[in-house]
C-alpha cells in the first residue's frame, strides 16, 4: 500500500459511513470505534499493509450493510512504527477518541500494552502475535488472541507431519529467526518429541534472516527428513531459497503461519511447489463475506488499497480479525444494549460459540478462560499458484499447548 | 574438511556482497571526507527503484541501467540540496545529517512504492554449484564475482585524472578550492558514484532476499568492513569484506550449536570492536584520518 492510497483510507471510510448512514436511526447512533494502531513503516510491513486493507475493507462493507444494529464502525488507522513507545502515545490519543478495542499487530507494541489495557478495561486483540499465553482468559481478561497461538500452530503441523509421513524416528531441523518469536515453538516441540519419538534440533539464523548461508550448511549436514521454518518477511523467502540451494525439498518444509504468496513470487513461484504451512483463514475471494466485499466495497471503488490484494493470505486474516470483532460487538449489544463498552464489548467475545465467518475461518469459540478460541488451523500446500489444504480445521495435542499457556500465564501472574 | 570449506568459499562470497554494500560508504569518504551513514538506506532505495522500473514493464537490465542513472542522479541532488548547505560546519553536523536521511529514507521509501516485499528476478537458478560436496551459493557466486568487478573498476577509477581529483578534494578542501578544484563538484560525484554502487549491493541483495526496508540493514557489515580495512581505502573494502564474509560465515557455523543462538551478529560486532582497539584506522586506512 502506497502512501497515497493510504492517505485515501479514511475518505473512503468516511464514503461508507456517509453511505451506510443514510437511516436516520443509524444517525442517531454512536459509531463503535476501533483502534488499528499498527506498524506500517518498520518490522512488521510484510503483512501490516495487506492485513489492515482486508480489516478496513471488512469494516467498509460492515457500514454499507447498515453497521452493527444501526451503529456504524469507524476505524483508527496509525502507524506506531513496532515502537512501543509509539504505540502508548498512539493508544492513548485513540482512547481519547473513544476507541474500545485495539490491535496493534506487533509484539512488542502488544506486549507493552498488556497491563495499560487491562486497566482501561478496553479490549485487545492479538491474533496472529503477542503473548501465546493470553489465551489464558483468567489471567488477561481483556486480551484475546482468537487465532492459533504459535504454539497451536506448532503442535497442528507436527500433526499434519504424524498424519501423513508419521513423525516416530523422523529427524526435524528448526530453522528460525533468533529471537523470542522464533524460538516460541521450541517448548512446545521438544514436548511433543518426548511424547512421539523423534528427534528435534533448533537452528537459529540473525535477525533479520537476509544471510542464512552457515545456518544452511549446517542443517543439510543434519540431514533432516523434516524442517520447520519460523521467521517472517524476507527471512523466509530466503530460508526456502536456502534449503533448495541446500538439495532440501520444498515438500519436507513446513512453515509458520508467515509464508505467502508474496514470499512464493520472491522464491520462484515453481520453485516452492510442496511447502506446507500453517493457515489459519481460507485464502481467495471462494468465500461469501469476500464476495460481498468484492461487489460491495471493491467495485464501487471503496477499498482500502490495491484491489489485487483482495483474497490474498494476508487479506484474508485481516478481514478474518475484524469479523470476529465484529461479531463480538454485535453479540454485546444484543444481549446488554448501548452504549457499547470495553466491559460489554469483552463480554461479547466471550459469547462467541462456533463462529466460522461463513466459512472464512475454522469455527471459534471464546470462553472466559479461553481466548484463543480453540486454537483451530489446517495445513495448506502450494501448488504453484495457490495454496491449497491439505488437513482440515483442527486442533493438536491440546494437552501440552494447554499446558505451556497455563505455565506461562502463571510466571506472568507470579510478576504482577 | 568440506563443511569448513563450505563456510569460508560461502563466507568469502557474501563477505565481496557486503563490501559492495560498504564500497559506496568509502567511496564517498575517500572523495569528500564524509561518513555516509545513509549508505543503507540508499541501498535500500536503489533497490526499489529497479524493482519499480522493471514493474514499468523494462527488462531488468534496463531497468538497472536506469536505476544506475537515476541513483547517481540523486547523489548529486544530495550534494546540491543538502551537504552544500553544511560547508563550514563540523562533521559531525554532517555524520548526523546522513543518520537523519537514513532514517527518512528508511521509511519514505517503503511508504512510496509500498512496504510489502518486491522481488527482483535476475535470472540465477536456485540450484547449487556443487564442487567436490561443496555446495557453493550460485546468486553468492555471481554477486561476488560483480561486487570483485565494481571494486576492480574503483580502484582502476581513482588512478584517473577525475580519480585524482577527487582524491585531492577529500585530502584538503581548502587548497582544492586555491588551486581551482570544482570542490562542490567533486562531492557531488562521488555521492552520484555512491548512488551506483548502491543499485549493485541493492540489486544483487534483493534479489536473494526480496526487496523490502530490511535492506537498510546491510549498514552494520557493511560498517564493520569499511572499518576493519579501513574507512578510505578501496583496497580495504576488498580485504574486510572477505574478513567480515569469512569470520561470520565459519565462526557461528561451529559455535551457534553451542551457544544455542546465532552469533554471527557478535562476530561481527567483536570485529568492530577489536579493530578500533588495535588498529583505529583499520587494515590499510590512513593514518591522518580526523577523528570525530
Amino acid at each position: 500500500m502506497t502512501i497515497l492510497k493510504r492517505i485515501g483510507q479514511p475518505a473512503a471510510l468516511a464514503l461508507g459511513l456517509a453511505g451506510a448512514a443514510g437511516g436516520a436511526a443509524a444517525q442517531d447512533k454512536e459509531p463503535i470505534k476501533f483502534g488499528l494502531l499498527q506498524d506500517f513503516t518498520a518490522v512488521y510491513t510484510f503483512v501490516t499493509g495487506e492485513y489492515n486493507q482486508g480489516q478496513q475493507d471488512y469494516l467498509t462493507l460492515v457500514n454499507e450493510e447498515g453497521g452493527v444494529d444501526g451503529h456504524m464502525i469507524e476505524a483508527i488507522v496509525r502507524d506506531t512504527g513496532n515502537e512501543p513507545q509509539r504505540g502508548i502515545e498512539a493508544y492513548n490519543r485513540a482512547r481519547e477518541e473513544g476507541a474500545i478495542l485495539f490491535d496493534f499487530l506487533s509484539t512488542p507494541v502488544s506486549r507493552g500494552l498488556v497491563d495499560q489495557v487491562m486497566k482501561d478495561e478496553v479490549v485487545l486483540i492479538t491474533p496472529l502475535h503477542g503473548r501465546g499465553d493470553a489465551a489464558a482468559g483468567e489471567t488477561f481478561p481483556y486480551v484475546f488472541p482468537t487465532m492459533a497461538t504459535y504454539w497451536s500452530q506448532a503442535a497442528i503441523l507436527a500433526d499434519q507431519i504424524k498424519s501423513s509421513d508419521g513423525l516416530e524416528g523422523k529427524k526435524i531441523a528448526v530453522v528460525h529467526i533468533d529471537s523470542p518469536f522464533g524460538r516460541e515453538p521450541m517448548p512446545v516441540l521438544e514436548k511433543i518429541a518426548e511424547v512421539e519419538g523423534f528427534e528435534i534440533r533448533a537452528f537459529p539464523y540473525a535477525s533479520p534472516g537476509n544471510e542464512q548461508s552457515a545456518t544452511w550448511s549446517e542443517v543439510r549436514r543434519y540431514r533432516p527428513d523434516v524442517v520447520f521454518i519460523w521467521g517472517a518477511g524476507g527471512g523466509q523467502s530466503v530460508s526456502v531459497q536456502q534449503a533448495i540451494r541446500n538439495g532440501i525439498d520444498p515438500a519436507a518444509i513446513r512453515s509458520v503461519v508467515w509464508m505467502a504468496e508474496t514470499d512464493a513470487n520472491n522464491v520462484g513461484a515453481d520453485a516452492m511447489v510442496g511447502l506446507k504451512r500453517f493457515e489459519a483463514t481460507a485464502t481467495g475471494t471462494d468465500n461469501p463475506i469476500l464476495e460481498r466485499i468484492v461487489e460491495k466495497v471493491i467495485e464501487p471503488g471503496l477499498g482500502a488499497g490495491d484491489s489485487s490484494n483482495v483474497g490474498s493470505s494476508y487479506y484474508n486474516i485481516g478481514v478474518a480479525t475484524m469479523t470476529v470483532a465484529v461479531e463480538a460487538a454485535r453479540l454485546a449489544l444484543e444481549r446488554e444494549g448501548a452504549p457499547l463498552t470495553g466491559p460489554k464489548l469483552k463480554a461479547g467475545f466471550e459469547m462467541i460459540e462456533g463462529f466460522d465467518a461463513e466459512g472464512l475461518m475454522p469455527p471459534i469459540t471464546i470462553t472466559a478462560t479461553d481466548h484463543q478460541g480453540g486454537g483451530y488451523g489446517r495445513v495448506s500446500e502450494w501448488t504453484g499458484s495457490e495454496w491449497k489444504p491439505v488437513s482440515d480445521w483442527t486442533t493438536a495435542y491440546e494437552d501440552i499447548v494447554h499446558e505451556e499457556i497455563e505455565t506461562s500465564a502463571a510466571t506472568y501472574a507470579g510478576g504482577n | 574438511m568440506a563443511y569448513f570449506i563450505e563456510l569460508l568459499v560461502n563466507g568469502a562470497l557474501v563477505g565481496l556482497m557486503y563490501a559492495l554494500a560498504a564500497l559506496g560508504f568509502v567511496l564517498i569518504y575517500k572523495s569528500a571526507g564524509v561518513p555516509n551513514l545513509a549508505q543503507g538506506a540508499l541501498v535500500m532505495m536503489a533497490a526499489f527503484l529497479v524493482w519499480y522500473l522493471g514493474s514499468l514493464g523494462l527488462p531488468i537490465w534496463i531497468a538497472i541501467l536506469a536505476g544506475a542513472a537515476l541513483m547517481f542522479g540523486f547523489g548529486l541532488l544530495v550534494e546540491r540540496l543538502l551537504l552544500r548547505r553544511m560547508v563550514g560546519q563540523p562533521v559531525i553536523m554532517v555524520v548526523m545529517l546522513t543518520l537523519g536521511m537514513e532514517i527518512l529514507l528508511r521509511g519514505l521509501i517503503p511508504g512510496v512504492f509500498g512496504a510489502s516485499p518486491k522481488s527482483i528476478d535476475l535470472g540465477i537458478g536456485l540450484a547449487p554449484v556443487i564442487v567436490a560436496d561443496v555446495f557453493m551459493n550460485r546468486a553468492y557466486l555471481i554477486g561476488g564475482l560483480v561486487a570483485l568487478l565494481l571494486i576492480g573498476a574503483s580502484m582502476l577509477f581513482f588512478r584517473t585524472r577525475l580519480g585524482t581529483k577527487l582524491r585531492a578534494v577529500s585530502d584538503d578542501h581548502v587548497a582544492s578550492w586555491a588551486v581551482g578544484l570544482s570542490v562542490e563538484r567533486a562531492i557531488g560525484l562521488s555521492w552520484g558514484i555512491a548512488g551506483i554502487a548502491a543499485v549493485g549491493a541493492g540489486v544483487l541483495w534483493g534479489s536473494v532476499q526480496g526487496v523490502d526496508w530490511t535492506l537498510s540493514t546491510l549498514l552494520f557489515p557493511a560498517i564493520a568492513v569499511v572499518i576493519l580495512g579501513g574507512i578510505d581505502s578501496i583496497k580495504g573494502v576488498l580485504v574486510g569484506g572477505l574478513a567480515v564474509g569469512i569470520l561470520g560465515s565459519v565462526i557461528p557455523g561451529y559455535l551457534d550449536a553451542y551457544a544455542g543462538g546465532s552469533t554471527r551478529d557478535v562476530v561481527t560486532s567483536v570485529i568492530i570492536l577489536l579493530t578500533i582497539l588495535v588498529r583505529p584506522h583499520g587494515i590499510f586506512g590512513r593514518e591522518d584520518i580526523e577523528r570525530i
